[in-house]
């Protein structure tokens, strides 16, 4: 076998050795998909019963005031961004498509004067921040897929702390949530949403959900004070979990797409081993013909 | 006798939903029963147990931590961080 081929069949088993493991990783992020969905989907109940808690509180009484839907939050200008990546490559543009975005709020933030501060979940936005030297203020790697829901209270926890911390050094004033929206296994999105200061809505006009006279225990004060937090810990673990859904389904197109891109090396490589032994043939039979040539022009009768 | 619409979730999924005739939860400022026709009441739990007592007398008890429980026209939401079964033999303290 010529050097030529042996270097085409080289390739075509690399390709396929590789072509087996793109395969394999799509075949995992599929199965995953359904499942990360539907520990999404169970922790709807949850934000709607808080939902509609927070709702009642608000129509009870005009009055109440918490520091997380004070409009009017500037005391240090910081502002917290919490950016939710991928802990592992293979993932598509899924980790890059979430890390332009939670750039471009910065750079937003940083034109209307204030400084974002960046709390990063998963190794590669922390990679990111890290390598161009602006070390996020927290971050939480590497986690785990079973143990989101807790890691989601941790975080919750962690910036709640900075929200209503005194400290102008830790103190944030405002704080937004980068990450990827699960819309269907084919389409997810990256956006940015503020999470605090937080708006009611319209809870007085004409459209707004009536909701019962409630009495509170202990008072309505109390009540939100308690149920706001929550409300913030809840969208994060929601948000946590869609996240992890995209990732699966972002890996699983990219996988798709590299299975079929090894099978096109194969097919390309195949051809081109195939026309080189053809080639090899060719010249042998070349040979043999030039040297019989030779040998009947020479005029030797026995040989 | 009309019964309460007992939906029990955590943060993550939902623990116990059906009808039952009486619910304990444990307020911050004192444990609190529930009973069908009560006024819509919003509650933040302490740590304590929440006992769904059903139409059969069977009771069903989990321990909690912090969180609230939602009144409103005999239908109950109890939405807390985690819940622990409690086994039937302590439950009855």
């Amino acid at each position: 076998m010529g050097a030529q081929q042996r270097v085409y069949k080289q390739k075509i088993r690399s390709a396929q050795g590789m072509k087996k493991i793109f395969k394999a990783k799509e075949m995992v992020a599929a199965s995953r998909i359904a499942k990360a969905h539907a520990r999404v989907e169970a922790t709807t109940p949850y934000a709607d019963a808080l939902t509609r808690a927070i709702g009642s509180v608000a129509t009870h009484s005009n009055e109440i005031s918490h520091p997380f839907l004070d409009n009017e939050r500037s005391q240090t200008g910081r502002a917290g961004i919490l950016l939710v990546t991928a802990d592992r490559g293979m993932t598509g543009p899924y980790s890059h498509n979430v890390i332009r975005a939670a750039e471009q709020l910065a750079n937003t933030l940083r034109d209307e004067g204030k400084e974002p501060v960046m709390y990063v979940v998963g190794r590669k936005g922390e990679a990111y921040y890290r390598f161009r030297n602006r070390v996020p203020q927290r971050s939480w790697t590497p986690y785990k897929e079973d143990e989101l829901p807790r890691l989601g209270r941790e975080i919750a926890a962690a910036v709640t702390e900075d929200l209503i911390s005194e400290d102008p050094s830790v103190h944030l004033d405002e704080l937004y949530v980068v990450s990827t929206r699960f819309l269907s296994r084919f389409v997810q999105k990256a956006h940015s949403v503020r999470m605090v200061p937080m708006g009611l809505g319209d809870v007085s006009g004409a459209n707004a959900q009536t909701y019962p006279l409630y009495e509170f225990v202990p008072d309505a004060e109390t009540v939100v004070g308690e149920l706001l937090p929550r409300y913030i810990q809840s969208r994060i673990v929601n948000i946590l979990l869609q996240a992890m859904a995209s990732e699966h389904a972002s890996t699983q197109r990219a996988m798709k797409s590299a299975t079929d891109n090894a099978e096109t090396q194969i097919d390309k490589f195949t051809r081109l081993a195939n026309s080189a032994r053809q080639a090899e043939i060719t010249q042998e039979i070349t040979e043999i013909v030039g040297g019989a040539d030779a040998l009947s022009g020479s005029g030797r009768t026995e040989r | 006798m009309s019964a309460l619409d007992v939906t029990f979730v955590t943060a993550d999924r939902t623990v116990w939903t059906g009808q039952a005739a009486q619910v304990v939860v444990p307020a911050v400022d004192g444990s609190m029963g529930i009973l069908p026709q009560m006024q819509p009441t919003l509650a933040i739990l302490g740590t304590g147990v929440v006992r769904i007592i059903d139409q059969d007398g069977h009771v069903e008890a989990l321990e909690v931590e912090g969180g609230f429980a939602s009144v409103d026209a005999d239908i109950v939401t109890i939405g807390v961080d985690d819940a622990a079964v409690v086994e039937p033999a302590s439950s009855r303290l």
